[in-house]
This record gives structure tokens, C-alpha cells and sequence, in this order.
């Protein structure tokens, strides 16, 4: 099975802090592309995703900060028609998850499978009365 | 008076209207006026999936203009949302009755020039800004509640000098 190849588009700069941090725990991360929405508009950020999407011959993920900001819009735009997933909320667990398994499963259920692992990242824990 | 914000912003739904501007001031309806969008049946409904628990309302200028006043007797807050000065013109040409737009994002592109860090002009920019002005109609710039309101005209001097009418 072929890898899955991610766009990773955030607000400032998190795209880039979160790779960093995978790296921390996960080693050298190759492979991961990082756009950030600042500064640009909805066509010219609608652009740079195209631009790299369009590269990727048997689809891929659009993973984003967070549904309904510019990112979500321009991901959603530039997918169409294309064997794109866009997955929004992606946290440090979820592109942990998806570094572990890109090599292992097709686009829509690794998709699937990153979804699953960012909503089961959020946990509470008190700590115990002393 | 339900309408809250007129906006423009080449975004149009985005982080800072649905988030900052849409938690302070929790709005029932944002109507998105743009001819291309709602030409775009795609299009609008992507916008609509963009604020969820909002009623967004995607239509073109003359549709905008026309039900302006009767959004404005109903309950609930509203934004509107343009995507450039043009269209915020032509929405008051056509009978809009606005006295504030806020000016939340026109980014670069090639042939504008910086005004704001946010905020990128041309001279068909400037020369809609000026009439927006004359016409009494107040530009904010201001991306987030939490930042500080400029006058456009404070930051590119250019598009004060045919201003004529006081502030609203």
C-alpha cells in the first residue's frame, strides 16, 4: 500500500509547531506539508492548496485547525472533485495517529481512523482527593 | 435593529466572523452577499456548512438590498458579509441603509498596495472607499472584537480627501 501524503493548514503558525512537536515523540517527520492561512486570502490560500493537492495522483488528507474558518472553506474547495478527505480539529494524538498509519491504510479509512483518534484524545482526569 | 455587523472581508465566513465577532455577539442570521457565491448553488452551501447553528443566507446584491430593511425590523442578531468596497457599494447604491462597514480583511494581490497589516488597497479600492465615505457611511478596520478600531481613512489618508458628510 502507497502512503497517504497530508496537507497540514492551520492559523498562524500551529501547523508548523505541531510537526515540531510530532517530531518530538514520533522522530524526523518527512513528507507532511504546512501552509498557514496568514495573509492570504480565500482565492490566493484556495491556490497554495491546489498547487499541492493536485501533485498528489491518488488523493490524500487535508488535515485543518478547525471547521469553518478559511482553511476549512479553501481545503473543502480545492478537494472537490478530488479523491480528498478533509479532517478538521487535527491535534498532536490524531497527526501522531496519522504518521503511525499512513503507510498501512487507503485514504478515506485512515481518514476515518484519524477522526476516531483526535475525539478520543479528549479525556478528563482529576486528581485524586488527597 | 437586528443587523449587528456589516463586514467586508475577501474571507467572507471565517475563524474571526464565526468565532470572535460570532461569540460576542451571537448572531441568528449571517447573510453572505455575493453575486459569484450565490450563483454557486457548491459554493453557498459549503458557506452555510461553514457556521454551524447559524442560519446563513447566501444571495447576490439586488436580493441583499431589496430585503435590507425589513432583516433590520426582526428579531435576533445579524451579519452581513461582502467580499470587497465594491460590494459594499453597490449594496448601498441599490438602497442598503448602512452607516458603519467594518473592514476585517482585504488581503494582498498583486497590484494593491499595504494600508493595515490586514488591510491591502488598489485604486479601485480607494476610489469605492471614497464614495462609501461621502456617501456618511463610517470604515472601520478592526479584524477582532479584541483589537483596536481604525478609521480607514487614518491609515491611507487617500481616500479621506473627498469626504464630505459628517459621521454617522
Amino acid at each position: 500500500m502507497s502512503r497517504v501524503p497530508a496537507l497540514l493548514i492551520t492559523h498562524a503558525d500551529l501547523a508548523e509547531a505541531l510537526v515540531r512537536a510530532a517530531e518530538r515523540v514520533y522522530g524526523p517527520v518527512e513528507d507532511v506539508e504546512r501552509l498557514s492561512n496568514e495573509g492570504l486570502s480565500r482565492a490566493a490560500l484556495e491556490k497554495e492548496i491546489v498547487d499541492r493537492v493536485e501533485k498528489w495522483p491518488n488523493g490524500g488528507l487535508v488535515l485543518i485547525d478547525f471547521w469553518g474558518g478559511s482553511c476549512f472553506t479553501c481545503g473543502v474547495s480545492a478537494a472537490r472533485g478530488r479523491e480528498v478527505v478533509v479532517v478538521t480539529g487535527i491535534n498532536l494524538p490524531a497527526l501522531l495517529d496519522y504518521l503511525h498509519n499512513r503507510d498501512s491504510y487507503p485514504v478515506v479509512e485512515l481518514a476515518e481512523r484519524i477522526r476516531v483518534k483526535g475525539q478520543e484524545s479528549f479525556r478528563l482526569q482529576r486528581a485524586p482527593a488527597a | 435593529m437586528s443587523w449587528a455587523l456589516h463586514r467586508i472581508d475577501d474571507r467572507l465566513i471565517h475563524g474571526q466572523v464565526v468565532v470572535a465577532w460570532g461569540q460576542r455577539m451571537n448572531p441568528r442570521r449571517i447573510w453572505v452577499v455575493d453575486d459569484a457565491s450565490a450563483a454557486n448553488a457548491w459554493e453557498a452551501e459549503l458557506l452555510a456548512s461553514s457556521a454551524p447553528g447559524v442560519e446563513v443566507r447566501v444571495m447576490g446584491v439586488a436580493e441583499a438590498a431589496q430585503g435590507h430593511a425589513a432583516e433590520a425590523a426582526l428579531e435576533g442578531g445579524a451579519f452581513l458579509l461582502v467580499r470587497d468596497l465594491a460590494t459594499a457599494l453597490a449594496l448601498v447604491e441599490a438602497g442598503a441603509r448602512v452607516s458603519e462597514f467594518n473592514v476585517g480583511g482585504l488581503h494582498y494581490a498583486p497590484g494593491k498596495d499595504k494600508v493595515h497589516e490586514y488591510v491591502y488597497l488598489d485604486g479601485s479600492d480607494r476610489a469605492a472607499a471614497r464614495a462609501l465615505l461621502a456617501r456618511g457611511i463610517s470604515l472601520t478596520v478592526q479584524d477582532v472584537p479584541a483589537s483596536r478600531a481604525l478609521a480607514l481613512e487614518a491609515l491611507d489618508p487617500s481616500v479621506a480627501t473627498a469626504r464630505t458628510g459628517p459621521r454617522e
